[in-house]
């Protein structure tokens, strides 16, 4: 196929011409024909799509070849292989024949000796394992009539060989029977190897066939090949000089062309313009510079002639100039005068005589000017008056105001004094409190350790009155002791008269006796009266000391309360001392901001001062203006607005500035007072807590005074 | 009798006691023996100054209250109350009295006869009066005061 489009190729290719074009700008997409349209990566895709295409022909050839005779050699194979069954094959259909014949020689033995048994089992095993094969081989080959009887003389071996020649042997049978068989296995066996030898004989000369035909097979490629590879270099060739040459003559052209427009030489027309190619948009790219290389050079020269022309405009511009200047040298001296005057302050000045054409509107505007600068100076002045009484009136005010700040700055001192000691006061009644609760606890501590004491103490009397009824007892024996002494002295006396004269001393005695047990008797008599006085003395002791406990239990209960007192009177205090100290805080806060306040007056105050010195000054400056038309409007239009505000402000200016002008402090505390008196203000708050807390706290003699005299002060605000 | 106390002459002894506020006393003689107060068994219709009767170590002795022999107030008997044991006429009669003050020896002359004013009847009880110091005893004539009683019991 290539071998045939080239030629085509080349017959129509087509040179570009050089006198074709016309000098005119190429659009891009306007190409001249289809014979130049490939561009050079196209052509060089050709010379590669060639190779591509020779190379893949003579590839495709090649393995061509190579399968139609690989299939040949896989048949040759098969071959062979089949000749080499049928060699074992054969060979085993020997061995089975053999070892017949060698049983039918033994048959003196009467049986089969059992490795024949076995050489005849694996010679069948193997003829018939191969028996497939063989028939594929035999169709293979296409002699499949060989195998005709094949398989019926197998059979008829097999059985001869397996069942009649072994009955044979076991029933040892007559020589003729034995010879009948051998012709059997014989025969059979002969028509079996010539089959197995003519099938060998067909599948080599099949094998030798196939290698032949593969032998000519490959000498036929290895031609094809050589001549396909022969095409394709030619054909490659051809191209690569076809558009070699199509290229250098593009680009020779160009070369010459860009020489010549660099040269200066701008009348030959760019060749290669119509190419379809890079090399034709190169081309027209050329020819783009080339006329705008023409453009520029008849640019210059329009650019030449202009300024000739405006050379000679400017010479009669400068005579026009000359006659304006004149005029207007004229115009500003006299403009200047007139600065002048205004400068020395007279705001009469105006220029009568009018100006030459445009100048007129300056001399206008001038006058314009003066008149307004006469109006705004005039209002200047009465401004500066209201600024200057402002002035002085807010100096008044602003020492007045630092009077009654220091005022305040010395009772915020005496108050913060006066709290200083009331903390004081309040640390030490808390101290105080503090003390009175622990001694209040140790008090409750005595009262119930006593009522401890008074128990003991009932108890002891119990035990005293316990012992004295013991006592009452023992004296009851004792007066029982003394009345049967008595008895008995009795009795003796009664014996004793009754012996008469012999019992005389007797009788003394017994009397002696008598006495004795009734003076024990009074004795006993005496101390039971007295223990019964000790008991009931024990027991209104113990009635008291229960009263006693009973007091000391109040006592307890009372002091129990007191203590609960003497704690919140202690929280009391704390608290009040928290409130003192934020107390303390604001009042030292209150005292900060009345130094800066006093501070910051003192600030107003000279403010004010360089105010009222600014506005006298101001007031001068303006006062050096001659102001006679400002006279006149004001004589004329008495009640118009400047006059009318500021004359009355000026007039109370000065009844009000008179008393107050210049004078000190203590002056303008006497006209604060007289203002007190003109003005019922509303009561100061300052001063009625301050009387509060002068109650609360009793009279401090240092605070009271001080507190009276602010209030006053406060009312003059 | 009478002329046994003039017999004895100068000095009498005699033996006083309490019954109330007042005091009496009799011969110590006529006394056998002076014991504290013990319980007393009563008897059935006996007047009521017989309290009843006691052992005295064997022999069952009636117990009188003199006070009430004497036509005065019952005597609440105490362990400090005595029973005196009199022998009146052979016969021991057991005297409640409220307590047996003194033993004391008098003369004769100091026994006063009691003031006729009264009736001979009561006058029979008292032989007459000791007048001493600070009080006046009444010397008591037991044949009288218990004689007709064990009289009339028997």
């Amino acid at each position: 196929m290539i071998e045939l489009r080239f030629p085509a190729s080349i017959a129509t290719e087509d040179l570009p011409s050089a006198g074709s074009s016309h000098g005119l700008p190429y659009s891009m997409n306007t190409l001249p024909s289809a014979k130049s349209k490939l561009s050079v990566s196209q052509r060089l895709a050709t010379l590669a799509g060639a190779a591509f295409l020779g190379f893949g022909s003579v590839l495709a050839l090649g393995l061509y070849e190579q399968g139609s005779s690989g299939e040949a050699l896989e048949k040759a194979i098969i071959a062979q292989r089949g000749a080499g069954t049928l060699e074992e094959m054969r060979l085993a259909q020997v061995e089975l024949v053999l070892a017949a014949m060698d049983t039918i020689v033994d048959r003196a033995e009467r049986r089969i000796h059992p490795d024949r048994a076995l050489q005849i089992r694996a010679s069948l095993a193997v003829i018939e394992r191969n028996q497939a094969d063989i028939q594929t081989l035999a169709r293979l080959l296409g002699q499949s009539e060989v195998l005709a009887g094949f398989d019926a003389d197998l059979a008829e071996l097999r059985r001869t060989v397996e069942q009649e020649l072994k009955a044979l042997v076991e029933a040892g049978a007559p020589a003729a029977e034995f010879a009948r068989i051998d012709d059997v296995i014989d025969g059979a066996g002969e028509r079996l190897g010539a089959s197995l030898a003519r099938l060998a004989d067909a599948a080599a000369s099949l094998a030798e066939a196939r290698i032949a035909d593969v032998r000519a097979s490959g000498k036929h490629a290895l031609m094809f090949q050589a001549v396909a590879c022969l095409l394709a270099m030619a054909s490659l060739i051809g191209l690569i000089w076809f558009h070699g040459n199509a290229l250098r003559r593009g680009i020779l052209g160009l070369r010459d062309n860009m020489r010549r427009i660099q040269e200066g030489d701008l009348s030959a027309d760019v060749a290669g313009l119509e190419r379809g190619d890079e090399i034709g948009e190169m081309a027209r790219s050329v020819e783009l510079f080339r006329a705008s290389a023409i453009e520029k050079r008849s640019l210059e020269e329009r650019a030449k002639t202009s300024r000739n022309e405006t050379e000679a405009e400017r010479g009669r511009q400068e005579a026009e100039r000359q006659q304006a200047a004149g005029l207007i040298k004229t115009a500003v001296e006299t403009l200047g005068r007139a600065l002048n005057q205004l400068a020395d302050g007279n705001l009469a000045v105006a220029i009568r005589e009018p100006f030459e054409g445009g100048l007129d509107a300056l001399r206008r505007d001038f006058n314009d000017t003066v008149e307004r600068l006469s109006h705004v100076l005039s209002s200047v002045r009465e401004n500066t008056a209201s600024i200057e009484s402002n002035g002085r009136q807010m100096r008044s005010a602003a020492d007045d105001l630092a009077w009654r700040t220091e005022k305040q700055a010395a009772s915020l001192e005496q108050t913060s004094a006066a709290l200083e000691e009331i903390t004081v006061t309040v640390k030490t009644a808390t101290e105080r409190a503090e003390e009175a609760s622990h001694i209040v606890d140790e008090t409750r501590i005595n009262a119930e350790e006593s009522g401890r004491i008074v128990g003991e103490a009932i108890a002891a009397m119990a035990r005293i009155e316990g012992a004295s009824s013991e006592i009452g007892k023992i004296i009851n024996v004792i007066d029982e002791i003394a009345f049967q002494t008595n008895l008995l002295a009795l009795n003796a006396g009664v014996e004793a008269a009754r012996a008469g004269e012999a019992g005389k001393g007797f009788a003394v005695v017994a009397q002696e006796v008598r006495e004795l047990a009734q003076r024990a008797a009074g004795a006993a008599k005496d101390i039971k009266a007295l223990v019964s006085r000790s008991g009931d003395e024990v027991k209104a002791g113990v009635r008291l000391v229960q009263e006693t406990g009973h007091a000391l239990g109040h006592i307890g209960t009372k002091v129990a309360r007191i203590n609960e007192h003497m704690s919140s009177i202690v929280l009391a205090a704390r608290e009040q001392s928290t409130g003192l100290n934020e107390i303390n805080t604001a009042v030292a806060q209150l005292d900060q901001m009345t130094q800066q306040n006093a501070a910051m007056v003192e600030q107003t105050n000279a403010t004010s001062r360089t105010l009222a010195q600014d506005a006298e000054m101001l007031s001068e400056l303006v006062g050096q203006f001659r102001h006679e038309r400002a006279r006149e409007t004001a004589t004329g239009m008495a009640a118009v607005q400047p006059s009318g505000r500021g004359g009355t402000t000026m007039a109370s200016v000065q009844a009000s500035a008179t008393p107050g002008a210049g004078a000190t402090t203590l002056t303008l505390r006497k006209s604060g007072t007289a203002a007190q008196s003109s003005t019922r203000s509303v009561p100061s708050p300052a001063k009625a807590l301050m009387g509060k807390l002068a109650g609360a706290f009793g009279n401090s003699p240092g605070s009271l005074p001080s507190a009276k005299a602010s209030g006053k002060n406060w009312e003059e605000f | 009798m009478s002329n046994a106390i003039k017999q004895s002459g100068a000095y009498l002894e005699i033996v006083s006691f309490h019954l109330g506020d007042q005091e009496f006393c009799i011969d110590i003689m006529a006394i056998r023996e002076i014991r504290g107060w013990a319980p007393v068994t009563p008897m059935p219709h006996t007047p009521p100054y017989v309290l009843g009767l006691i052992n005295l170590r064997g022999a069952v002795i009636p117990v009188i209250d003199m006070a009430c022999r004497l036509g005065m107030k019952m005597t609440e008997p105490s362990e400090r109350s005595a029973i005196i044991v009199t022998d009146i006429n052979g016969k021991l009669v057991g005297l409640l009295v409220e307590k047996v003050s003194d033993m004391m020896t008098i003369r004769g002359e100091d026994l006063q006869p009691a003031p006729e004013i009264i009736p001979e009847a009561q006058r029979a009880f008292c032989r007459g009066i000791v007048a001493l110091e600070k009080s006046m005893v009444c010397f008591l004539n037991l044949d009288t005061v218990i004689a007709e009683e064990l009289a009339q019991a028997a």
